[in-house]
């Protein structure tokens, strides 16, 4: 009974979120073939495929699809569910997503996120959470930064 | 090509097919968005789904893909600053068949680059029946003229 130890059960249910509370998500470190490899598969611009062409570009060097980036932090946010047990059941979507900075083969990105607000569902055994999702580069710059919504089951009442 | 000047408020493009198969939908969920009802079909017909759908971002995806191939070449588009307002309104399942529809919503001068503007683009994707599975609204930097 760890969890119980801990002053809540081991699922982490919607009750179990609070607004302001910080998370953080795990890191990873992107590379240029993984770069590449989303790139020609689902956003095939020269500045994400092609070094050389990249070099010339605004960007100065290859770097990341915008969408790369945020599969990359939904990798780490899903991950952090199942580290928490918590019971993440999709999302209605996003208010805002602004890709802040380039991301470049070799950084290493780190996850986090904040609770800005909670409220149940009228129809359906779940809460939604609104939360900040940033990640953070090496040189702790933000990356890119979503505000979005998750859903999670709510606690059942044998278990409250 | 089409430059900042050239797009006006109210334009709507239609564009793009793409096939959404079990394999590439799995492939995804595997390297970025792992849940079990995006990765099994036996675990996904037991929840909330019904069966196996796609990971949103993966829509996003394959979204970004038909843009690229279809509006990037004749727009002077240079990436983009993000999105706002993003639905997942239906699941994507594998079998569908995605289109898009994009229209002009809003031209935004840069006060400090007078090379380029923001343009708003809301973006519905439609699958094979006309359901909308996923809407946005894109920010997107054109070049001028």
């Amino acid at each position: 009974m760890v969890g119980a130890a801990r002053g809540r059960p081991r699922v982490k249910y919607w009750e179990d979120f609070e607004v302001g509370e910080s998370t953080e998500l795990g890191s990873h470190s992107i590379t240029e073939a993984e770069i590449l490899a989303f790139a020609r598969k689902y956003d095939p611009q020269p500045f994400h495929t092609d070094p050389e062409a990249a070099r010339r570009s605004i960007f100065g060097g290859l770097i990341a699809s915008g969408w790369h980036t945020c599969a990359l932090m939904m990798r780490l946010s899903v991950e952090a569910n199942r580290r928490e047990e918590a019971a993440a059941t999709g999302s209605p979507g996003l208010d805002s997503c602004r890709w802040l900075k380039p991301v470049r083969p070799g950084d290493a990105l780190t996850g986090r996120t904040e609770v800005l607000e909670t409220w149940p569902s009228r129809s359906k055994p779940i809460g939604f959470v609104r939360r900040r999702v940033e990640l953070i580069n090496q040189d702790g710059e933000a990356v890119v930064s979503i505000v979005g919504i998750t859903m999670y089951r709510r606690r059942p009442a044998a278990a409250a | 090509m089409k430059y900042f000047e050239d797009v006006q408020v109210g334009d709507v493009m239609r564009f793009g097919r793409y096939e959404v198969t079990r394999e590439e939908i799995v492939e995804y969920a595997r390297q970025f968005d792992p849940q079990p009802f995006h990765l099994d079909e036996e675990a996904a017909k037991a929840s909330m789904f019904g069966g196996l759908i796609a990971s949103g971002w993966h829509t996003g995806a394959m979204f970004i893909r038909m843009v690229v191939e279809h509006m990037t070449p004749v727009h002077a588009t240079s990436g983009a600053m993000g999105f706002d307002d993003l639905k997942w309104l239906k699941p994507v399942r594998p079998g569908d068949v995605l289109s898009v529809e994009s229209e002009i919503r809003e031209k935004i001068e840069s006060r400090s680059r007078p090379d380029r503007g923001t343009v708003k683009i809301e973006s519905r994707i439609e699958n094979q029946r006309g359901e909308v599975v996923m809407s946005l609204v894109s920010l997107v930097i054109y070049l001028r003229r």
